[in-house]
This record gives structure tokens, C-alpha cells and sequence, in this order.
């Protein structure tokens, strides 16, 4: 099963995309994968209900969420309402430590992602804060990567022995699917999804090469 | 083939793609004509002194390249929205092309909306936004 594992909707301050229209983006396309996760800013969207979106299209819609810490943006995925109580998701100066333990504690996984980009990546923050403990996997896909992003997050992600997912970061309907992360299970739902994630039978994907 | 009506219109089609002239002449006729004068946009020793990567092309300029593309595809469309957000900067001399795909069609108010994005040569996306483009409903 092929997800794309990190796209915002309009309900992200700088998403330009309707979901619907990510549907019909995906179908019409013939885009190679089978559902995608939004993962808004700083927020998790709550009010929400895609599953019949889901169910009409046979797509896997997923959400969670992107919040903001000191070595850059981390996706999180399976958040709950406990989750949320526990970690103000619109504080933009968030501990990565913090947020790896309470995605540990609320049964969610966080995952640093873009890491190789300038401000908003791990690694432009790993020589003032060092390496952090905790951290297993990062994106080492990203579709909207420029330059040498990406392999700087391979880089580290080898050195480091992180395991490596995809996501396109979409913002815009047409960039839906550009990196997405395959998994040997089948996924239906974000506890699923988070298994899978623990358990490590998952890699990084790209299209980006065939969708230029 | 220019657009006319909605019904021209299909889910997914592609704009012609528009390679601008962002070459530092034109850029500087641009901030003339536009009173948008700055150093940053007509110097690119001046703008790396501010610690730009060069002179930039203005962001309204940028603006003006993807109302022309939507125009030359749809003259009679009426561009009700166009928003964009600059993820890197463009830089004066260097290639990019403008793209545009239809990605939401409303019948009812004849609305339709596209993507954009400002690619460079490598691929990557500098700027990405979209547009509100209403059509003719019938010839």
C-alpha cells in the first residue's frame, strides 16, 4: 500500500487545496497510490469527516497533524483528544522531546520531517542542539524539496540509522503524490497507520522525477 | 487553443507553459514603469550585499507573468483571485516557467481554478499559488 503521507488542505493557513479536489486530482490522474495524510499546521483537524470521501473513492484519507519545534517541523500521526490536551499543537516553540514523548505516551509516533531543510529541517539544528534522543524515522522524501534537501536528509538519515518515509507536502492539488511512503501492510485507519510506522516495513518513494 | 467558454474547460488540463523574460533589462523597465524601484530588483551586486542570492524579480512582476499566462489562455476570463506564496525567491537572469492546470471546475458560477507554480530549470518550485478564474458560461 502506497500512502502519501503529508499534504495540507485549506485548512492550513497556506494550503490552496480541497480535499475533494485532491480526490478527484488522484483518480483522474491515475496516480499511483492509495490514500494520502493531511497533515495541517499546527493543529489537528477534529471537525472534519472524509470517510465518505474515502469510502466513495476508495482512497484512504488519514489525518494528523505538522506542529513546530526547535530542530524544525515534525509530523505526528495518530493523534488523539488526549494527545492534544497534553501538547499545545499552535505553540511554534515546541521541544522535539516533548513532542516524541507524548506521541509516545498518547500511542501516536512523531516524525521530523523536511530535515534537510534550511530553518525548518533537523539538520540545520542538529550543530546548536546536537543530536536528539528519540528519533527513528524522518522524511527523506519531501516533494517540495529544492537543491540538495533530500540528500541531505538521506545523509543523515543513513548516518543516523533513521528509517526514511515520503511525503509530497502538498499545498496545491496538482503536487498531491509526488513522494509518498510504501508499506508492506494494509492500512485503513491512523492506529494502523502507526503500527506500521513502529514496526518499520515501510520506504521512502518518489515520483517527483516522473511527474516533471 | 484559447478558451472561450466553460465548457471549453476540462478537470486536469494543462495552460500553456510561459517561459518569462526575467532577464535584469526587462526587470528594470518593470520597477520604471511600476515606480517599484530598489536596488534588491536592478543590482544583483547591490542585493547581495543585502544577502540575497541576486536581484530579485519583483513578487508583483511575478504576479503580472501568471495573469498574462491565465490571459493568453482564457482572453475573456475574469482573474477574480490570484494568491501565491513565495517559497524561494525568483531571481533576475535565471529561467523559469509558469504553470498553470485546472484543478476545480464549478458549473454553477462558472468558476474555475487553477494551480500555479514559478519552476526553475531544476524543477523545483519557487512559487506556488492559485488563481480564481471566471469564464462565460455560454458562447
Amino acid at each position: 500500500m502506497i500512502l502519501d503521507l503529508h499534504a495540507h488542505s485549506i485548512k492550513s493557513d497556506d494550503g490552496r487545496a480541497k480535499v475533494s479536489n485532491y480526490v478527484q486530482w488522484i483518480k483522474t490522474r491515475g496516480l499511483p497510490i492509495d490514500g494520502f495524510v493531511l497533515t495541517e499546521h499546527r493543529q489537528f483537524d477534529f471537525e472534519s469527516d472524509y470517510s465518505d470521501m474515502a469510502r466513495e473513492s476508495g482512497l484512504v484519507i488519514l489525518k494528523g497533524s505538522e506542529v513546530e519545534t526547535e530542530y524544525g517541523h515534525v509530523l505526528v500521526f495518530g493523534v488523539t483528544e488526549s494527545l492534544t490536551q497534553s501538547l499545545d499543537f499552535t505553540n511554534i516553540r515546541l521541544a522535539l522531546k516533548d513532542v516524541l514523548k507524548a506521541a509516545d505516551d498518547h500511542g501516536a509516533i512523531a516524525i521530523p520531517c523536511h530535515p534537510g531543510r534550511p530553518r525548518v529541517g533537523m539538520a540545520a539544528h542538529i550543530e546548536t542542539y546536537g543530536i536528539p534522543a528519540g528519533v527513528g524515522i524522518v522524511e527523506t522524501f519531501n516533494g517540495g524539496s529544492r537543491e540538495n534537501e533530500d540528500e541531505i536528509a538521506q545523509v543523515m538519515a543513513s548516518a543516523q540509522g533513521y528509517r526514511g518515509i515520503g511525503g509530497s507536502d502538498a499545498h496545491i492539488v496538482s503536487h498531491i503524490g509526488r513522494c509518498a511512503t510504501r508499506f508492506e501492510d494494509s492500512i485503513r485507519n491512523e492506529t494502523e497507520l502507526v503500527i506500521s510506522l513502529r514496526s518499520g516495513r515501510f520506504e521512502a518513494i518518489t515520483y517527483r522525477n516522473a511527474a516533471a | 487553443m484559447n478558451i472561450q467558454v466553460l465548457s471549453d474547460v476540462n478537470f486536469g488540463e494543462e495552460l500553456p507553459v510561459f517561459d518569462p523574460d526575467t532577464g535584469i533589462e526587462n526587470v528594470r523597465r518593470f520597477c520604471k514603469a511600476a515606480n517599484w524601484m530598489g536596488p534588491r530588483f536592478t543590482d544583483h551586486e547591490a542585493a547581495k550585499k543585502e544577502g540575497l542570492p541576486g536581484a530579485l524579480v519583483p513578487g508583483i512582476m511575478s504576479q503580472g507573468f501568471l495573469a498574462a499566462m491565465i490571459h493568453r489562455w482564457a482572453p475573456t476570463g475574469n482573474i477574480k483571485h490570484i494568491d501565491t506564496v513565495f517559497r524561494a525567491p525568483v531571481i533576475v537572469d535565471e529561467h523559469y516557467h509558469i504553470k498553470g492546470v485546472v484543478t476545480d471546475i464549478d458549473e454553477d458560477s462558472g468558476q474555475v481554478e487553477i494551480d500555479l507554480t514559478v519552476v526553475n530549470d531544476a524543477g523545483e518550485t519557487r512559487v506556488f499559488g492559485t488563481a480564481t478564474v471566471v469564464l462565460l458560461q455560454s458562447a
